[in-house]
């Protein structure tokens, strides 16, 4: 006898006397001694298959995103049929492909309850079985021969649909790593921890086999030296079964103390290979790859005889039940079909429990469907609840817990919703195994307090990340705004100047000045220009939105608004002007005196137009929106003609500037040209008031019953569309509609033309 | 099918309770109760039954007051086992209203007006008993004299002439009461006795080689003991305080024998097994890590000794505990165990 | 006498010394208290607050220019934040603004949209996507939830809609703590 199995016999001895000594049999910390109830279903054979009525097939697996339908409703399918698959990037998105579990017709894709805590409803394939089971044998297409590199045995394993089958449900082709070798040591979970539950006990003794083939699989496709298989030691029947399927492999099987929550991932690493897994590390990182006896025999069907998982083994238990059985289950049986066969005693009209009593959920409805991680379907009958008192920080939750954590504390912070406190005491280590809650003297649903943390601190980094991106996208966006601002002043001050000193030239042709300037001016809009490109480039999804073409006729309306903030920003921020100014040091070097004077009567300006537009915000804006269709056209084309005269006269290289640009350019240069006869700055103060007050004054009428023709539309539209007679929306609808879209373009036609008149009438006047 | 309550795992519980937690402590201070009526008479009996009076009637009308629910928080009992630790603490002879305003005090100021049961940052049974020992040291101080100097006891009816009358007809309150041998030892002291000679001059007989205070202080072990092994207290508390206490008493008697008595002196009088089985492992007001726990354990065994030598009052415990109480959030704070996964901090 | 003075001046020389020490090991620069507030905010730049951000509002309070009571979206909590590091006392929210309601994002009925741009321009965080008449849609991930794009459409074809509760963001709710009664 080796001193290890004395110490252990010595415990077992002092263990009669000081209950708390058992938790040294084992070497991870803490744990519980729950009633196993095991041989409830443990002692009835396996019950013969069932087809239940319906087949509720969830898109969503636990983890990951959903998959796409490839069937249609009324389509008849097979067994083993591949019913919806990834659209996206399978490993990227954690999308697990569904199949048929048996042959009969697609009845409804629709939402239905989920098994999950929360009771939600997400899209299901709903089949109807014919009862032929009619199956397509070997879906998977393989030939039966064991992968000899991960990638092989991942891609089988993907389209067979397989999942981690011990609870958390995490697909299991994405544990799986690429790198063959990088798994040294390959683990069996056996342990089965939590009460009731006996599917892997029961598999164990039916299906050594396949378990053992499977895990020999896997470590031949990834190149793993080690097996190590944990059971504990109250399923003696598995052990031995699993011995003899073992014998001559390299797989050993141990036994394990028999402690909840012994067959937690990270304890029975511990127990079996002694090494504690860092906190946030993967297994994976460490050598070890540890899946359940389930998934092993699945990976077995997969791979040998190209079977998808459409079924497994689930514990229908509870002390709700006359006859607990396990049976080999289809998913997507109803639990209610299922419980219903085990002959519950009184009607079942309290939740049934998907998972064991230490870690299962309440279903909020009974008709939720079996998922692959689906081990244990119980019917307790709802006990009083115990009224919770307050702690008594008696410790005792600590030292259950299997993983070290102060329970007691974050569950005063969580109380006190002090979540960063929680997160501190590293709430998300733990594994919400319910020892703490099953210990408690005072009966606090301890574990309800962590997962219920556990979301909210989710949610407080989800929210902390989201506002952090919108103040980026905000600043940025101010600062694109302050740039078009430069730029565009950058510009103006250019081709004000150039016309300037064209008109000086033509009043006395004396060459060289003008010449200069037009030369600076197109320098300056060259490298504004420039400039632009490149910040666009950077900027190229913020953009997005604002790149497409914009009226100049609203830019009118809009460049006076950001004049009018940028301003105020200005006042705010001395540097931002500082550097503005920087920015404007070409044109600046050249008609320094007069800047003063064109910036402040330009602030004016802007000012005034600003508090025009606020008085008219709303009609103005309505107005430029169906402005826009007419509108541009004409604009363009007179911003074009500008462009023309003005390259004519000086030469300018605009070209290799986007159209857009041209346009931009072209609708600011259309103030200076304006202005030019008379003193620049006051034209340019009564340019934007004209652009701004004039239309307002005039085409109140215009634009009011173009305001009045969309809302109409709208609102027949909205009274259409919820009586939801698909026919009116598709014929008699539109037509009107359209009327009604047109008149409105009409009037935007009319207003634009009027505007047109004015804006010549009062260029006119001006010349 | 009401659904609309959403429970959370675990649905399986070890069905222990705070009032069967608090029973077991009950039981476990019974071998000590019967101890003390055997050696000092049936004025521990009248006094627990005043207390309980008090503390039914307090908690009553203070839940009421804070419009809680009456009976589940009177029938979780730790209002209960605080009153039995503040009436081990007080002269089984005591006037009446020494135990009643303590127990009240205790109750209503060491633990409803923080919020009850689990929210009160002082030992209940140590805030009232030293509420007594600073308002009434003159009766606080007035022991009855044990069975082995007296020779015998008071019976029931005699104890309560004395309890409600302040005096029987048959003795005066000098005839069978003096100081406790560690108030004793200190008037000795300073009147330049050495502890050795206190301890040797041996005015009280003795039972079974042990003195009266000893065999009390054997039966809270007893008690204790059994609440370790069966998981209701934590062994930390009264390994680390004993120790703690015994490794002070040892380092000084090594010193001076003639000032320090010796460990065994220590451990077995006064309120010391009473302190490490029952009132220091009150797990509201201590710390519950388990280094923190032998921290906390420590401290009180070290200021315990510290009050007994150099302090003003023959026993430290409720100050000793007290003030450890104030330093449990700070203890907590620093003695957090390693999670799983974990690099061990500092 | 002259003891207790030299001992005094000597402590002041020390303290001096280690405060100067301190200043100068421990500068901080530019102006934190308007980053913390601004921190705190819950930056969806709806204006809501008078400033046209949450940047300058954050700014102004810093300058103890603006009432801590201000931040509509941010509710009373936010308020509480903000009083603590300003110093300055705290104020009840304005009627209405205190009701803490669900997140909300936009949602443009794209039947409906004319492609009036109008939304986009007004969007603090450009999290609508679109163009000249063509319809636009929210990026439902980066929108805020400041409602600012609602007022400005002119057919009326945008809406404020809760986000979707789905498994992925539902979160457990907190224990109902049974006290009361037995």
């Amino acid at each position: 006898m080796n001193p290890s199995n004395l110490l252990s016999v010595a415990l077992r001895f002092l263990a009669k006397l000081y209950p708390a000594s058992k938790r040294w049999l084992h070497r991870f910390h803490g744990g519980v001694f729950p009633q196993y109830y095991k041989s409830l279903s443990a002692t009835q054979p396996i019950r013969k298959a069932f087809i239940p009525e319906k087949l509720i097939l969830p898109l969503e697996q636990p983890v990951g995103l959903p998959a796409e339908t490839l069937v249609k409703v009324g389509e008849r399918v097979k067994k083993n049929q591949l019913l919806a698959q990834a659209s996206k990037d399978p490993q990227k998105a954690l999308i697990v492909p569904v199949h048929a579990p048996t042959s009969g017709t697609v009845m409804a894709i629709q939402p239905m309850t989920l098994p999950h805590p929360s009771g939600l409803q997400d899209q299901c394939i709903v089949l109807q079985p014919d009862g032929l089971d009619e199956a397509i044998v070997n879906a998977l297409e393989v030939d039966g021969s064991h992968p000899g590199s991960p990638e092989a045995l991942k891609s089988t394993l993907l389209h067979a649909g397989i999942v981690g089958m011990g609870g958390a449900g995490f697909p299991t082709y994405a544990k799986i790593p690429n790198q063959r070798g990088k798994i040294h040591t390959l683990l069996i979970n056996g342990a089965e921890c939590e009460p009731f539950i006996t599917c892997d006990d029961l598999l164990m003794q039916t299906r050594a086999q396949e378990i053992v083939q499977g895990a020999l699989i896997t470590a031949h496709a990834l190149g793993a030296s080690k097996i190590i298989c944990g059971i504990e030691t109250n399923k003696p029947e598995a052990i031995r079964a699993m011995q003899e399927a073992a014998s001559n492999t390299p797989v050993e099987i141990r036994s394990v103390e028999t402690v909840y929550p012994m067959g937690g991932q990270k304890q029975l690493t511990l127990e079996l290979t002694g090494v504690e897994m860092p906190h946030k590390a993967h297994a994976v990182d460490l050598g070890l790859l540890m899946m359940n006896v389930a998934t092993y025999a699945a990976i077995y069907r997969a791979v040998v005889h190209g079977e998808p998982l459409t079924s497994r083994l689930v514990t229908v238990s509870g002390l709700g039940l006359n006859k607990p059985f396990n049976i080999h289950a289809l998913i997507g049986t109803p639990f209610s079909a299922l419980a219903e066969l085990a002959e519950p005693k009184v009607t079942l009209d309290y939740p049934l429990v998907m998972g064991g009593p230490m870690m299962g959920f309440q279903v909020q409805n009974n008709d939720v469907p079996v998922i692959k991680t689906t081990n244990c379907i119980l019917a307790n009958p709802p006990e009083p609840v115990a009224m919770q008192m307050p702690c008594i920080r008696c410790g005792e939750c600590m030292q259950a817990c299997p993983v070290n954590l102060l329970p007691q504390q974050m569950y005063w912070h969580t109380q006190a919703h002090e979540y960063d406190k929680v997160e501190k005491l590293n709430v998300f280590d733990c594994i919400e195994c319910g020892c703490c809650s099953y210990v408690c003297p005072s009966h606090i649903p301890l574990v309800q307090y962590y997962r219920h943390a556990k979301s909210e601190i989710k949610a407080m980094h989800a929210e902390e990340k989201a506002t952090e991106l919108a103040k980026q996208r905000h600043e940025f966006k101010l600062a694109r705004i302050e740039r078009e601002k430069r730029e565009r002043e950058a510009r103006l001050k250019a081709k004000k100047e150039a016309v300037k000193k064209e008109a000086l030239a033509e009043e006395s042709p004396s060459a060289k000045k003008p010449e200069a300037t037009a030369k600076s001016a197109a320098e300056a809009a060259r490298a504004a220009a420039a400039k632009r490109a490149a910040a666009q480039k950077q900027s190229q999804k913020s953009d997005d939105s604002n790149n497409p073409p914009i009226p100049p006729a609203r830019l009118k309306a809009i460049e006076a608004a950001k004049k009018a903030a940028a301003q105020k920003a200005q006042q705010k921020n001395e540097e931002s002007s500082a550097s503005s100014k920087v920015n404007r040091e070409p044109p600046k070097s050249e008609q320094d005196e007069k800047k003063p004077d064109a910036k402040s009567a330009a602030k004016a300006a802007a000012m005034k137009a600003a508090q025009k537009r606020t008085q008219a915000k709303k009609q103005a804006s309505t107005e430029s929106a169906s402005e826009v269709t007419s509108a541009k056209k004409d604009a363009r084309q007179r911003a074009i003609e500008a462009a023309k005269k003005r390259a004519a006269a000086k030469k300018a290289e605009l070209q290799p500037m986007a159209e857009m640009e041209t346009e931009q350019a072209c609708s600011d240069s259309a103030f200076p040209q304006q202005a030019d006869v008379k003193d620049n700055t006051t034209a340019a103060t009564e340019l934007t008031e004209t652009t701004t007050s004039t239309p307002a004054s005039e085409k109140e009428t215009a634009r009011r019953a173009a305001i009045k023709a969309a809302k109409e539309a709208v609102a027949k539209r909205k009274a259409a569309s919820p009586s939801k007679t698909e026919q009116t929306e598709n014929t008699a609808t539109p037509k009107p509609d359209e009327d009604k879209r047109k008149k409105a373009i009409e009037a935007a036609r009319n207003r634009a033309a009027q505007k047109r008149n004015a804006a010549n009438e009062s260029q006119q006047g001006d010349k | 099918m009401n659904r609309s309550m959403l429970s959370s795992s675990p649905y399986a519980h070890n069905n222990q309770n705070v009032r069967k937690v608090m029973m077991q402590v009950q039981i476990a201070a019974f071998p000590a109760l019967m101890a003390h009526i055997y050696l000092f008479g049936f004025g521990i009996v009248i006094q627990w039954m005043l207390a309980v009076a008090t503390f039914i009637v307090v908690e009553y009308s203070m839940l009421k007051l804070r419009g809680r629910p009456v009976w589940p928080f009177m029938s979780d009992l730790s209002a209960l086992i605080t009153v039995t630790g503040l009436v081990f603490c007080i002269p089984p002879e005591a006037p009446w209203w020494v135990v009643v305003s303590g127990s009240a005090f205790a109750l209503i100021f060491g633990k409803h007006l923080y919020g009850g049961l689990g929210y009160n940052p002082f030992n209940p049974a140590m805030l009232g008993y030293a509420f007594l020992l600073i308002s009434f040291p003159v009766q606080m101080t007035q022991w009855t004299m044990p069975l082995d100097i007296t020779g015998s006891t008071l019976g029931l009816i005699e104890s309560a002439q004395i309890i409600f009358n302040g005096a029987a007809h048959t003795h005066t309150m000098d005839m069978f009461t003096g100081a406790t041998p560690l108030g004793e030892l200190k008037t000795s002291l300073t009147q330049g006795v050495t502890a050795l000679e206190t301890l040797n001059r041996e005015p009280y007989g003795l039972l079974f080689g042990l003195s009266a205070w000893a065999w009390i202080n054997l039966a809270f072990l007893l008690g204790g003991l059994w609440m370790v092994l069966s998981g209701v207290i934590s062994w930390q508390f009264p390994v680390a305080f004993l120790g703690a206490l015994a490794g002070m008493a040892f380092i000084f008697h090594q010193v001076d024998p003639t000032l320090y008595p010796p460990v065994s002196f220590v451990l077995l009088s006064g309120g010391t097994m009473l302190a490490a089985f029952f009132i220091i492992t009150d797990p509201v007001t201590a710390s519950t890590t388990p280094r923190g726990k032998l921290v906390y354990a420590c401290g009180i065994g070290i200021l315990v000794y510290v009050i007994r030598n150099w302090g003003a009052f023959p026993d430290g415990i409720a100050f000793a505990i007290l003030l450890m109480n104030i330093a449990v959030p700070l203890i907590d704070q620093y003695t957090q165990p390693r999670v799983f996964g974990h690099k061990l901090k500092g | 006498m002259i003891e207790a003075v030299l001992i005094f001046l000597g402590l002041a020389l020390l303290f001096g010394i280690l405060l100067g020490y301190a200043s100068v090991r421990f500068k901080v620069e530019g102006n934190p208290m308007a980053d913390q507030i601004d921190k705190v905010l819950p930056q969806t730049q709806c204006g809501q607050c008078g400033y046209p951000g949450c940047r300058p509002y954050a700014e102004a309070l810093a300058n103890g220019e603006a009432e801590v009571n201000l931040c509509i979206p941010g509710g009373n909590e936010v308020m509480i934040e903000i009083s603590e590091i300003t110093g300055l006392e705290q104020k009840p929210m304005a009627e209405g603004a205190a009701e803490p309601k669900p997140k909300e994002v936009a949602f443009i009925d794209e039947d409906l949209c004319i492609g009036c741009v109008l939304c986009i321009k007004e969007c603090p965080v450009d999290a609508i996507l679109g163009a000249t008449k063509q319809m636009h849609t929210v990026i439902e991930k980066e929108c805020t939830g400041c409602e600012k794009c609602v007022p400005v459409c002119p057919v009326d074809c945008i809406e404020m809609r809760p986000v979707e509760v789905t498994t992925k963001n539902w979160k457990w709710p907190e224990p109902q703590t049974i006290q009361e009664g037995k």
